[in-house]
């Protein structure tokens, strides 16, 4: 396998201004601060975290939907990282998106069949003929009636309506795939229909994706590989079996210990840990570790002093199971109490 | 005597287009102290169910049937006597709370608005009370944060809110529709312990619609689940995951993925949910349902109670040996699926 998708310490900071014509930067919000991974051909990625945490901030700037601040993205062998708009258009036939809100994402003034064709128009790939076959096979590869070409889109219920962004987004085949929390809007049933095809469609035409989801469930079900992020940097990550089955930082615990379980003896006995406040400002972000406020393992004096890196330690893959935090997890599952006695037993032993 | 007993409901639209039958039928009894969790896709007449319980319908509904509230019939009466129920007696938390508080006005405003319109007390008091449900809802610095503006919050913290406005008044019954599904799981889980806590200090029945059957199994005592405006299954939560009855309920189950299973595919339900304006005759799941035969397609199958449970209700034409025998199969494949990942 080939190294399709290269990220190295990207970046991506928002200024704060203030005033319209003299303005005034008053500090930035650094969305996206020190992202990297590998991602290889076939693969998928997924990556979850609370919302605000630049999931999403990290996909545009991987589909250079912006332009990144630092930091560099290697493409099929190719640096991506500050190509102008007219650079990028080669690039664009091989990386496509899916968008969170099938409601807003399809122009309600436009036929589906332009829709999905739109991408053909826009690289100038065959005739207005080929163009339409190609919708009409688009329209059956995701399970929709061929003859559905002409309608509108609220003509479709929201599960057909995200079948038709992802039609759009294989129309010109390519190689990458960012889908952006393309089930959150769905119900179960429907979701599950979109989660097996885009299964499928990876299986059938090879394609690569970053799976953005706020749902542990479903990016358990779709990765490979996944990573967790807090504030606007990996705190883990790891293959779907490391990072599910023994998370070593505490946030990756707690977000897996939220989730319900959908079995009632099982759920009621469920161990929880739950954390205290919201996520803070990306503004001004906490100190060192960025967890710390509301981490149930936070040491005084080192958690908030000394940032932890981002390291190796074992596991499988190129990359293998990193995480960065002074005092992992020793074991899964745990319960609150033993979490919080951790680190004390690390000191003392010291 | 139950808190709240809802008999065979239902509730009519006239539209230009024709009756849309949003609820046909649904009855269930919701007792002191007692959850009700309530699941179904969108458009399964969930929301409208209890919208109609409430008396919150537009001009152009028609309803019929029977909601006794603590003995007293409620449906159709008159909106003064259903004002000095809602907000008092039965509060209630909308789903999204970014659009249901007020934009304009402060948190505090808000929240007094709910005291003054079902207590005699003065404007201080009610602030006095206002500051303490914000506590009890653990907003931290509540007695500034009182005065700030719903933009100032974070989503959480909006639902907490929300939350407040429901409680204030110390209500008997809460219908809290969808009140996670827009939150992260970290905040649903802050929420989701609030709201238990809250019903153990006041004694309060929830009514819990959701689509996340991972909250039904932890929080619920009964579940309801709505297929195409009917009851299609109602159980205690133990007996409804142990051996739940109707494909519906199957297809619901086997789509979700789940943490503690691994399986390369879902087991997804094909097409969409019916039209309530052209519902499909007979059974309304036939058109999706893999095991439908011909008297699915003429004849609404009845609610009726299993060989084994008289409390368990189901909507299926299915033999007894039919269904246990599916459903023996499929538990079979989850635990597969169990042993494989673990």
């Amino acid at each position: 396998m080939s190294e399709l998708l290269v990220v190295e310490n990207l970046q991506k900071y928002f200024p704060v201004t203030r005033g319209v014509i003299f303005q005034k930067e008053l500090g930035q919000v650094k969305a996206v601060d020190g992202v990297s991974f590998t991602l290889e051909a076939g693969e998928t990625l997924g990556v979850v975290g609370e919302s605000g945490c630049g999931k999403s901030t990290m996909a545009r700037c991987v589909a250079r939907l912006l332009e990144p601040t630092g930091g560099k993205l290697v493409f099929d062998g190719q640096d991506i990282t500050h190509l102008s708009r007219k650079e990028m258009q080669p690039v664009r036939r091989d990386m496509m998106m899916v968008f969170q809100d099938p409601y807003a994402s399809l122009n309600a003034r436009k036929r589906v069949g332009s829709i999905i064709a739109e991408p053909l128009e826009v690289h100038g790939i065959g005739s207005d003929s080929d163009r339409k076959r190609r919708v009409q096979e688009l329209l059956e590869i995701v399970g929709l009636n061929p003859e559905h070409y002409n309608r509108f889109p609220h003509e479709f219920s929201g599960g057909q309506r995200q079948r038709i962004g992802i039609a759009r987004a294989l129309s010109i085949n390519p190689k990458l795939i960012i889908c952006d929390e393309p089930v959150s809007a769905l119900d179960v049933s429907v979701q599950a229909q979109i989660l097996n095809l885009l299964k499928d469609l990876q299986q059938d035409f090879g394609l690569t994706y970053v799976f953005i989801a706020h749902d542990l469930n479903v990016v358990r079900h779709v990765s490979d590989r996944v990573m967790v992020m807090y504030l606007g940097k990996p705190v883990e990550t790891g293959t779907k079996r490391e990072l599910y089955d023994e998370p070593k930082h505490p946030y990756t615990g707690a977000l897996l210990s939220a989730v319900p379980i959908a079995e009632p003896t099982q759920g009621r006995a469920r161990k929880q840990i739950v954390l205290e406040g919201d996520v803070p400002s990306p503004l001004n972000p906490p100190a060192a570790c960025r967890f710390h406020p509301r981490c149930p393992r936070f040491v005084d004096g080192k958690c908030n002093v000394d940032e932890p890196q981002l390291l190796t330690a074992g596991g499988e893959g190129a990359e293998g199971h990193r995480y960065a935090c002074h005092f992992p997890l020793e074991r899964w599952p745990m319960d609150e109490d033993e979490i919080r006695r951790g680190p004390a037993l690390a000191r003392s032993a010291e | 005597m139950a808190l709240l007993e809802v008999t065979d409901l239902q509730t009519r639209f006239l539209t230009d287009d024709g009756i849309v039958k949003a609820v046909s039928g649904v009855s269930f009894s919701l007792e002191k102290g007692e959850t009700l969790g309530v699941v179904g896709e969108s458009g399964s007449g969930k929301s409208v169910t209890f919208l109609t319980v409430m008396g919150l319908l537009e001009k152009n509904a028609q309803v019929a049937g029977s909601v006794r509230f603590d003995g007293d019939e409620i449906l159709g009466a008159k909106t003064t006597r259903l004002q000095k129920i809602r907000g008092k007696r039965i509060g209630m938390i909308f789903q999204d709370p970014m659009t249901s508080l007020n934009p304009v006005k402060k948190i505090g405003w808000q929240l007094q608005e709910a005291v003054l319109l079902h207590n005699d007390v003065t404007q201080k008091e009610a602030r006095k009370r206002s500051v303490d449900m914000l506590k009890e809802v653990e907003i931290p610095r509540a007695d500034t944060r009182i005065d700030d503006y719903p933009h100032q919050f974070s989503g959480g913290m909006r639902q907490r809110v929300m939350i407040a406005m429901a409680l204030i008044n110390n209500p008997e019954v809460l219908i809290a529709d969808e009140p996670t599904t827009a939150l992260d799981v970290t905040t649903q889980a802050q929420i989701l312990r609030l709201m238990s806590r809250l019903q153990e200090e006041h004694e309060m029945a929830i009514v819990m619609i959701t689509h996340d059957l991972g909250v039904v199994a932890e929080l619920a005592n009964d579940v309801l689940v709505m297929y195409g405006g009917r009851a299609v299954e109602e159980a205690n939560v133990d007996a409804l995951f142990a051996k739940p009855e109707m494909p519906y309920t199957w297809g619901l189950l086997g789509s979700l993925p789940r943490l503690e299973l691994e399986s390369t595919r879902l087991e997804q339900i094909p097409g969409q949910p019916p039209s309530l304006l052209h519902p499909p005759k007979g059974c309304a799941f036939n058109p999706r349902c893999a095991y439908a035969f011909d008297r699915c397609r003429e004849e609404l199958p009845d609610l009726r109670p299993t060989p084994e449970n008289k409390e368990h209700l189901f909507r299926c034409h299915l033999g007894d040996e039919d269904r246990a025998r599916i459903w023996a199969e499929k538990k079979a494949a989850f635990d597969a699926a169990e042993g494989s990942a673990a």
